[in-house]
């Protein structure tokens, strides 16, 4: 009995709770009587109801998941996506304009061209980086937003900004938070909010970045582990393995049983049964989603698998597509610490952190789209700024470049989102974003639109207000860089 | 996606609620007190009417100004809402600015209202100050009103009305034709009452003399013999610690920093609450007890120390500068609004901190009061002359430490001066012999080698001893020629060494105090900016805790005492027994702990947007009744629990018409799973590994390889005593909902999800303790052959796990379940074993199932 997973089960579940190690994944919680429970709040001042039954969004959707490769530390945009002539042809010089450092110790004024050569790809024609050879090869999919602005140098400022709307504020949801809050989660067996760290430590600003904020945790990003065990408790000890699980559990089934029967009409308890048959059904589940051990050699070569540099990136992009593909509603990929903040001798830092992740991503993208999942998920990759245009230290190869909140660039895929395109454009040598300004509520209300969700409409009532993801700041959706509606 | 319906409906809820009573709002005739001014303050008066500058010269606070207009001419016309500018321009879409629009329904009600005729429900002043003034209709709210004790309704013994509480209660029960149900069973109540009072199962004792005790108050003695229990404190103090928002590290980022001193405080509440401090003393201690020590703090009493850890509880919020911040002065600014918020949320009830940045959209706090209150506090915590939290530590090494230490270190060195010469005796006496070795000639070569200070020696010197390197005899060198000299040597250096390790350790506690130098002026700060200082503000409460005119406003200093006496002059203030904030928060807090809800569902908020209180008399009486027993809450918990509504059956009886509204009214005692702590302390308990020490440094806790966060050392101790880490929380608490204390905690959650299921189904802490029960039950039923003590085992199990005897139908479960498990597992292995490990099973399933989960 504790591994038929019934229909009538499932559809009566209602999904609350909290709490896989560090997350919360929420599983399921909870039967009241069908009906009871509206899909809009009942009471003043109410929120949707705090469950994860999967609803539909307001308007009709492009995308229903979404995967964020969040590239902390601020990438290069002029030496990765955002090719800068002018800035090549002017090496050395005495950059003109009015340049905010963070690091005035080794600050200088002297333009830094970009070591790396930039040629077009694709039917499109976009110009990338030789560093990207992956996502070169998937250009006519992606539009490379080339005006991306937080106004902010800052590291945290700018993270805590485009994961929770206001820069530099914390105890606001994130937005995969947002997400699985209006939409619930498809999956019965898999957390919907899902978070790959990386075995180099936690990202800058730690738990921040998937934080629920005000919400509660149930809606916190699940952190799944660098190594494995991903997830914690999943495995029976070795002790209980084969019958003797089955046998506890059908024992304990009966226990409560008969405590139900003295307790009637207590829904607590009730919930309390489903969620060990839950657990029982995501020992298979999440394993089974998490082991890649199974994919055909072709796929794991293409996320490159094979070679050290990209095994365990790839790992974590491929696990990632799997995981969209059961019905987990939001998955975001962080690397350790601040890989992409090359201060210091950038020539030879920034190709080492594209090698370890240029394959895989461009190989996520191409995966999905093999398997006509990328129609439906939302890609996104990005770091929360940029890096100036002039060096910091000497012109040598020691060279690096500090932070620039002003301009810098990040790309998108799948989801409605135009593919083969630029937007946007920063100044001749990449320094401030001048065409087309993109800010991270920008970005967040466009997110929202292609999950059929409006970023002015969808609140959460907390600590005394209606709260939305972008706050009320000025924000607008980026049509320009959404698919053109099909032709019915 | 509903959310401006929601908003709608909030409003709607606020408009009757200030419409008085008896009126609802659609019937009459709007006016602007009523209807229309809510509006306006939540989507206008930013704008319009709250700053010092009116945008477009338009200020909607009064009717008659609205008329007047601005510069654009009038905004309404009375009568005519279609020519009313401000109608037009909010229809359009224009106004407000931004997002946040006017909803519909609302716009209607203006519309309503202009078409009426405009009307006010008095007479208007020509002028207002600046400031968005309150209003009768937010004072009449029920938070603000003096706490009224009404004389509890009357009912005949046969009603079963024990104490006024119930008394209340039953009122409103009848008023649905319901009535208390049954008493609970004695083991129900006995259960019931320990898990409440000290989160942990009752012995077999102590259920024992209870089921015996036939004298008429049993019951009553049973919880008086629980409040005196040690275990008392540790469980109440976890209540507040909650709230206060306790940790042991700093929360600064990825460091984190451990709070090595901050157990104090904990303890401190421990021993406050299993005092029955008087909560008066407890508040005034916790907001001011650095006010109350005379300066200088040098050998200080255990009282005197006891007294400045109590500011600990000013010290939990999250301190982003303790090891550097980028940006210190943002983030001293972030500590003092989260300690006015944990302030706030602990004593006001209210969020206060809405009024940061703006005054409070909903309750009547202007910004001003945010700062009238920060300026209590800003003396102790001043963002101008920031101390990080290692600069806040008092050292409470007494003069007779510091002079035990000198004399120990005096002593120390005249050992070690001995011991020098005593070596290089040593030394000397082995080279001795060594350079006997040599021939005279080169034996005096070496000699004289030796003698000249290295760096004089010539080069044939050098050489020379380079030749012969079994000469250059140093301490370190001596065991490979004396070895018994050498290890004399170290034996004498350890002595020193243990004679040093016997200084008093100097050991410090955390306090909140006052920086020297002039006190500082707190400013309101524009949108709650520190960069930003508009007018200077002097402390005080807030506004609408005190009748109109009255405001309590603190002297800036107080020339009696060394400190600003800001603080202490608050506090005592707010235990005066007339604030109507204090009391009633507290009271609902204990209703709330032992009932799993309060009397108003949002303790942190007695505010607009919080709910109303369910039994507003009774939290009223209740407010009253502590503060005449003295502020006891000891006292408090026997009125609550010796009531015929705490010790109610649990049962649904659906005979009863039992439904969702006889639960809201308290027809039964309610269901409720144990929080995380009290889980895993009454795992212990069962299991007989619980760790019963007291107070102290906590329990540190680590990261296992598999990811698992766990606490080393003194494991089993209970959980208030583990290490609470912002970054790592230990795992089984956090998967039971204990909280993060980004903030503070107004209120536990209590999920149910499968992460943890697996935990109860799969993780060591749950297998550990199931096993050491195995042993125990095996050590309570020894002798004959295993298959003759299942029985026995079988119901001992029951026994220790829920306190009761087994019934038939358990035990054949039990039986079958046994003897399954025995075939599963064969008969490889030794037998002991295997019927140990079945025994495990077994009590694990004991351990996970919803009978030890939750009390009823």
């Amino acid at each position: 009995m504790w591994t038929d997973h019934s229909r009538e089960i499932n559809r009566r579940m209602l999904l609350r709770g909290s709490g896989f190690g560090i997350g919360a994944f929420a599983l399921a919680h909870l039967l009241r009587q069908d009906g009871l429970v509206a899909a809009e709040p009942t009471k003043p001042g109410e929120n949707l109801p705090l469950d994860l039954r999967p609803r539909p969004p307001l308007l009709a959707p492009k995308a229903t998941a979404m995967i964020s490769m969040f590239m902390h530390g601020g990438p290069s945009h002029v030496d990765l996506l955002d090719p800068k002539p002018e800035l090549t042809r002017h090496h050395g010089t005495e950059y003109g304009g009015e340049v905010v450092y963070s690091f005035v110790n080794r600050a200088s004024k002297k333009l830094l061209g970009s070591p790396w050569k930039f040629t077009k790809h694709g039917a499109s024609g976009i110009e990338l980086s030789e560093l990207l050879p992956g996502i070169a090869g998937i250009a006519d999919d992606i539009c490379v937003i080339r005006s991306m602005h937080t106004g902010h140098n800052g590291h945290e400022v700018s993270i805590r900004y485009f994961h929770g709307g206001i820069p530099a504020i914390t105890g606001r949801p994130t937005l995969g938070s947002w997400v699985v809050y209006a939409l619930g989660s498809e999956s019965q067996e898999l957390p919907a909010y899902m978070v790959l760290t990386d075995p180099g430590g936690p990202p800058v600003d730690g738990a921040n970045n998937w934080s629920s904020g005000f919400m509660p945790p149930l809606y916190q990003g699940t952190v799944l582990r660098p190594k494995e065990p991903r997830i914690l408790n999943l495995d029976p000890p070795p002790q209980l393995r084969g019958d003797l699980q089955a046998q506890n559990l059908a024992f304990l089934g009966h226990l409560n049983q008969l405590h139900l029967d003295r307790h009637p009409g207590e829904a607590d308890l009730e919930a309390r049964i489903r969620s060990y048959e839950l657990a029982a059904a995501m020992q298979t589940a999440a394993k089974e989603a998490l082991d890649v051990s199974g994919e055909p050699q072709y796929i794991r070569r293409m996320y490159g698998l094979d070679e050290d540099h990209t095994r365990e990136y790839g790992t974590r992009c491929l696990i990632a597509r799997r995981l969209v593909e059961r019905g987990v509603r939001f998955v975001q990929l962080f690397l350790g610490g601040q890989p992409w903040d090359n201060h210091n001798s950038i020539k030879s830092g920034l190709p080492d952190i594209c090698r370890r992740t240029d394959r895989p991503a461009a190989a996520l993208v191409k995966d999905l789209k093999q398997r006509g999942l990328l129609e439906t998920t939302l890609v996104h990759w990005g770091g929360e700024i940029g890096r100036l245009p002039v060096s910091e230290g000497k012109l040598d190869d020691s060279a690096g470049r500090d932070h620039n909140g002003q301009g810098f660039s990040i790309w998108m895929a799948g989801g409605g989102i135009r593919g083969g395109m630029t937007f946007g454009a920063t100044d001749e040598v990449g320094h401030k974003a001048v065409d087309h300004v993109v800010t991270p509520n920008d970005f967040q209300a466009t997110v929202l639109h292609l999950l059929g969700l409006d970023h002015e409409r969808l609140a959460y009532h907390a600590n005394g207000r209606a709260q939305r993801l972008t706050d009320g700041r000025p924000a607008r959706i980026v049509r320009e860089i959404l698919e053109a509606p099909s032709v019915a | 996606m509903g959310a401006d319906m929601s908003m709608f409906r909030r409003l709607v809820v606020l408009l009757v609620v200030l419409g008085g009573s008896g009126r609802g709002w659609a019937g009459d005739r709007p006016t602007y007190e009523r209807d229309v001014r809510p509006i306006f303050k939540a989507y206008c008066f930013g704008c319009h009417g709250a700053g010092e500058k009116l945008e477009g010269g338009l200020d909607l606070r009064l009717r008659r100004f609205a008329v007047r207009g601005g510069e654009s001419g009038t905004a309404i016309e009375p009568g005519a809402p279609s020519t009313s500018f401000l109608l037009q321009r909010i229809r359009e879409g224009e106004m407000p600015p931004g997002e946040k629009k006017v909803p519909p329904n609302l716009v209607e009600s203006i519309e309503r209202w202009i078409a009426t005729g405009a009307t006010t429900l008095r007479q208007e002043p020509e002028s207002l100050p600046p400031g968005i003034e309150i209003t009768p209709e937010e004072r009449a709210f029920w938070a603000f009103q003096p706490i009224r004790r009404l004389a509890p309704p009357f009912f005949g013994a046969s009603d079963r009305v024990r104490t006024p509480i119930d008394g209340f209660l039953l009122a409103r029960l009848r008023e649905r034709g319901l009535s208390f149900a049954p008493e609970a069973d004695r083991t129900t109540l006995i259960r019931r009452a320990s898990a409440d009072l000290t989160g942990l199962p009752p012995s077999r004792e102590e259920m024992e003399a209870f089921l015996a005790d036939d004298s008429p108050d049993a019951y009553e003695q049973m919880v008086d013999r629980l409040l005196a229990s040690p275990r008392y404190g540790e469980r109440w103090a976890r209540h507040w610690l909650d709230v206060a928002g306790y940790a042991d590290s700093d929360g600064n980022g990825n460091d984190d920093t451990t709070r090595p001193y901050a157990y104090k405080y904990r303890d401190y509440v421990i021993r406050a609450i299993n005092r029955d401090m008087p909560l008066d003393r407890f508040l005034i201690e916790q907001m001011a007890g650095d006010e109350l020590v005379p300066r200088p703090w040098k050998n200080l009493s255990a009282e005197q120390v006891e007294i400045l850890a109590a500011t600990g509880f000013l010290r939990t919020a999250v301190d982003g500068t303790s090891t550097g911040a980028s940006d210190e002065a943002l983030a001293a600014n972030q500590v003092v609004a989260d300690t006015l918020q944990i302030v706030g949320s602990t004593f006001l009830g209210l969020t206060v901190g809405c009024a940061r940045c703006h005054d409070h959209r909903y309750d009547p706090i202007p910004q001003s009061d945010y700062y009238r209150l920060r300026a209590i506090f800003e003396p102790a915590l001043d963002p101008q002359h920031w101390r990080r939290p290692v600069q806040r530590l008092v050292s409470l090494a007494t003069d007779a430490d510091r002079a035990r230490s000198a004399q120990i270190e005096t002593e120390a060195q005249r050992l070690q001066k001995v011991l020098d010469e005593k070596t290089q005796k040593l030394v000397a006496a082995a080279l001795e012999k060594e350079l006997k070795k040599f021939p005279e000639g080169p034996r005096e070569r070496l000699r004289q080698a030796l003698r000249t200070p290295p760096d004089r020696r010539p080069a044939e010197q050098k050489a020379l001893l380079d030749a012969n390197p079994s000469v250059l005899i140093s301490p370190g060198t001596l065991y490979q020629y004396d070895p018994a000299a050498a290890e004399e040597l170290k034996k004498d250096s350890a002595a020193i060494a243990a004679r040093r390790a016997q200084k008093p350790i100097e050991d410090f506690v955390s306090v909140l105090d006052e920086g020297a130098g002039a006190l500082p002026v707190t400013h309101v700060l524009h949108r709650g900016d520190h960069r930003q200082p508009t007018r200077a503000v002097a402390p005080g409460d807030l506004t609408i805790a005190a009748p109109e005119g009255s405001r309590f406003e603190i002297p800036n200093d107080d020339p009696s005492l060394p400190t600003s006496g800001r603080r202490l002059a608050y506090a005592r203030h707010l235990t005066s027994g007339h604030h109507p904030l204090v009391g009633r928060v507290l009271a609902n807090r204990i209703w709330l702990h032992h009932f799993g809800r309060g009397l108003v569902e949002t303790p942190g908020d007695l505010g607009a947007l919080g709910r109303r209180p369910s039994h507003p008399e009774l939290l009223d009486w209740l407010a009253d009744e502590l503060v005449r027993r003295g502020w006891s809450l000891k006292q408090m918990h026997r009125l609550i629990m010796t009531s015929t509504v705490y010790r109610q059956s649990s049962r649904r009886d659906p005979a009863r018409g039992d439904t969702d509204i006889g639960e809201s009214l308290y027809a039964r005692f309610p269901i409720r799973r144990f929080d995380a702590e009290s889980l895993r302390d009454r795992m212990l308990a069962v299991s007989g590994r619980l760790d019963r020490q007291m107070f102290g440094p906590p329990v540190p806790v680590s990261e296992d390889d598999v990811g698992h966060v766990l606490p080393t050392g003194r494991p089993t101790r209970r959980s208030i005593y583990l290490q609470v880490r912002r970054s790592r929380p230990v795992s089984f608490l956090d998967a039971f909902d204990s909280p993060m204390m980004t903030v503070n905690c107004e209120q536990r959650t209590l999920s149910t999800s499968a992460p943890q299921a697996l935990m109860l189904m799969n993780g060591d802490f749950v297998r550990d303790q199931a096993g050491a029960m195995a042993d125990r039950v095996i050590a309570l039923v020894p002798g004959g052959p295993e298959e003759s003590r299942w029985p026995r085992w079988i119901a001992q199990s029951w026994d220790l796990a829920y306190g009761r005897s087994i019934s038939a139908k358990e035990r054949e479960l039990a039986r079958s379940f046994v003897s399954r498990q025995l075939a599963a597992l064969g008969p490889n292995g030794k037998p002991g074993e295997t019927h140990r490990a079945v025994l495990t099973n077994l009590c694990q399933q004991l351990l996970s199932s919803n009978e030890f989960l939750y009390v009823d």
